[in-house]
């Protein structure tokens, strides 16, 4: 029996899956590479026997391949339960590790949740924590960075690129900028993982949080790149797999899945993003251009090539993927009203959006299985949904008030 | 409970809401609750005759919880009693929807309370639009009448560092998230010409609308100019030039840091 295909499936229950960003369905052929290791393949690689053996052989080449993918040496990667992990260990592991060289740690203001509250935490426990500014579109400054850094600077935290808006951060910039300064850099690479190239043999990063879902492989594994000669100490403690690193016997099986999902991206990458862009921007140019008062989020060009983002005056986020949902189409949105918080996205005011504003957006995200006729579903809904809200809605005084 | 799992009434509120729309005449009062900073506001108007609500619309900027509460409402009180209709309490209404979930509770507060302050301005003879030219109860607050008058801390630590007190170069704020402080038409067109050069020139005033003529209203409206109105600016933050500005929203009477790169009040 072989794997559905996701494209199928979603063809079949006549869905639009346009959130790829919150989660990604694995590829059949993944599937397909990490069967044997459930029930042939099983063994523990800390084991001293034939089976064990087979695991560790088996464990080694999918580091190395999932290392290949992020031009790293196979020894930098460790593998977590996640990419939420991942940057546990980065934040929490390197300012514990290194705590004798300062108390001062950068973020950006820009950051996902985790990384926020990953800071926050450090706060607690005696770090100094600096929050830096976002430009309109979403992008830090190596010059604000700059300003920033004091002598007890030891750590700076910067994504790769923004979940929520797509916008791209001028990461190599900054990391040639902390080159030689003795101040770690980690990123947040999980926004752009499989979109645009990341190679850390081109980009100077300490640190760089990973997830195996981003590429079209299992959830519930993740993996931190450590650059050599870069200090962590370990939050999770136990048996000391992973150089000690990450305690817990290796889920082998995710592993593989992860690896081979880096290879396929590493053969297909080039024609998949083209062809997901072209979907993106033809989305971006339809709505701009038949929705009255919709405004695209985040930068205009350095984005990630997957990511629409807009908002529209005078409806509210939640409402609006509600409505989406009744017609298929799945999507998501940065409005207080979906989050646990009653708290608008925090990107989004940091970015200069007033609350109002902020309440308004609604974040596509394209993929693997995203077809062009994707773009004609959304464009059949949205203008009609967006209409119906504003109807309902005592701050769009621009149409007629409705009558039922 | 996940915010999205709604009842199968609430989404059928949500999908179809009853009463939509506003009312007009003599015997009409309106409520206004929520702020859209909040990410909802409401308003619930009342036709009354005899002393019964002969007629009831709304209109929402919300949630669907927002929207399918204040559609539930106006089915529940139709032809009761004003006193009947005060009775009508927000656990009522979430009941009617068969229930709602735990944090999406504050939004059966909204429809409720706009009923309620619909009523009590219908009972003070207070017009629709004296009644959405209020700030609503827990909001009040003096709102200061002339804006330049406004005392901002600290204006000269940031002069030429995103404070401005004139600009002679726009292109200069290319793609800068800019600030204009309502200082009356000098202030808008300013801040309508920046649009050209930046997608973010808002226009601050403490006022509920900018303090412009006319024909600068109308030019403003049809800008990409966003208005931030009820707004105090109290303080200017940053390090080593201007990144936040502290406001206290006149509405709320909350105060919260909006993130901008140039503050402009013009002499």
């Amino acid at each position: 029996m072989s794997p559905a295909d996701p494209g199928e499936a979603l063809a079949r229950e006549h869905i639009v899956y346009a959130d790829y960003q919150s989660a990604k369905p694995l590829d059949p052929r993944v599937v397909t590479a990490m069967l044997p290791y459930f029930t042939e393949k099983f063994g523990n690689a800390a084991s001293l026997h034939g089976v064990g053996d087979v695991a560790t052989a088996a464990l080694e080449e999918a580091r190395a391949r999932v290392a290949a993918f992020f031009g790293a040496e196979p020894r930098e990667i460790v593998f977590t339960s996640g990419a939420t992990e991942a940057s546990n260990l980065a934040l929490v592991g390197y300012a514990l590790r290194n705590r004798r060289k300062g108390d001062h740690v950068i973020i950006s203001e820009a950051e996902h949740i985790s990384i926020l509250n990953i800071a926050k935490y450090l706060e607690k426990n005696g770090f100094r924590v600096t929050r830096l500014p976002i430009d309109l579109y979403g992008r830090v400054s190596a010059k604000k960075l700059r300003a920033r850094i004091t002598d007890e600077t030891i750590l700076v935290s910067v994504q790769w690129a923004s979940s929520e808006i797509g916008t791209v951060q001028p990461i190599a910039e900054i990391a040639e900028m902390l080159e030689g300064t003795g101040i770690a850099l980690h990123s947040d690479a999980v926004a752009a993982e499989g979109l645009m190239p990341i190679d850390t043999g081109v980009v100077p990063v300490s640190l760089l949080s990973l997830s195996s879902n981003d590429l079209y492989g299992p959830r519930g594994l993740g993996a931190l790149y450590v650059r050599q000669g870069v200090q962590v100490a370990p939050v999770l403690l136990g048996g000391g797999q992973e150089r000690g690193l990450r305690s817990g016997s290796e889920d082998l099986a995710s592993i593989v899945g992860m690896a081979e999902a880096a290879d396929i991206l590493g053969a297909e990458m080039g024609v998949e993003v083209s062809r997901i862009q072209a979907i993106r921007d033809r989305l971006a140019e339809r709505v701009l251009a038949e929705i009255p008062d919709s405004h695209l989020n985040g930068h205009p060009e350095q984005r990630l090539p997957n990511n629409a983002h807009f908002r529209f005056d005078a409806v509210e986020g939640e409402a609006m993927v509600l409505s989406l949902r009744d017609g298929g189409i799945a999507a998501s949105t940065g409005s207080a009203c979906s989050s646990k918080t009653l708290e608008p996205s925090h990107t989004l005011l940091s970015c200069g959006l007033l609350h109002e504003e902020a309440h308004g957006s609604l974040e596509f995200t394209f993929g693997r299985w995203s077809r062009e006729d994707d773009v004609e579903r959304i464009m059949a809904a949205l203008p009609g949904v967006i209409a119906r809200l504003r109807a309902l809605s005592p701050l769009y005084k621009t149409t007629a008030p409705a009558a039922t | 409970m996940k915010s999205t799992q709604y009842t199968e009434k609430t989404l059928e509120h949500f999908r179809n809401p009853r009463n939509v729309g506003t009312l007009e005449g003599p015997n009409v009062a309106v409520g206004r609750v929520g702020n859209p900073v909040c990410g909802d506001m409401m308003d619930i108007y009342i036709d009354v005759e005899d002393d019964r609500i002969k007629d009831i619309k709304f209109q929402t900027f919300g949630c669907g919880s927002a929207v399918a509460t204040s559609s539930m409402i106006t089915e529940l009180v139709q032809g009761m009693t004003l006193d009947e209709a005060l009775k009508v309490s927000r656990g009522d209404v979430a009941d009617a929807l068969d229930g709602l979930p735990p944090i999406k509770m504050h939004c059966s507060n909204l429809a409720a309370d706009a009923l309620h302050e619909a009523i009590k301005n219908w009972r003070a003879g207070i017009k629709p639009e004296d009644a959405m030219a209020t700030p609503v109860e827990k909001s009040c607050h003096p709102i200061p009448a002339a804006v330049a008058e406004v005392e901002i801390q600290n204006l000269d630590e940031y002069g030429g560092k995103g404070f401005y007190r004139k600009v002679d170069d726009l292109s200069e704020l290319a793609d800068q998230r800019v600030v204009v402080l309502d200082t009356g038409d000098r202030a808008a067109q300013l801040a309508i010409d920046l649009t050209d050069q930046t997608a973010r020139a808002v226009l601050m005033t403490t006022g509920k609308e900018p303090s412009v003529s006319p024909a600068v209203r109308s030019a403003l409206r049809l800008s990409d100019v966003k208005v931030l109105a009820e707004a105090q600016p109290l303080e200017l933050l940053g390090e080593g030039e201007l990144e936040r500005i502290r406001v206290h929203d006149l509405s709320e009477d909350e105060e919260y840091e909006l993130t901008a790169d140039v503050f402009v009040v013009l002499e």
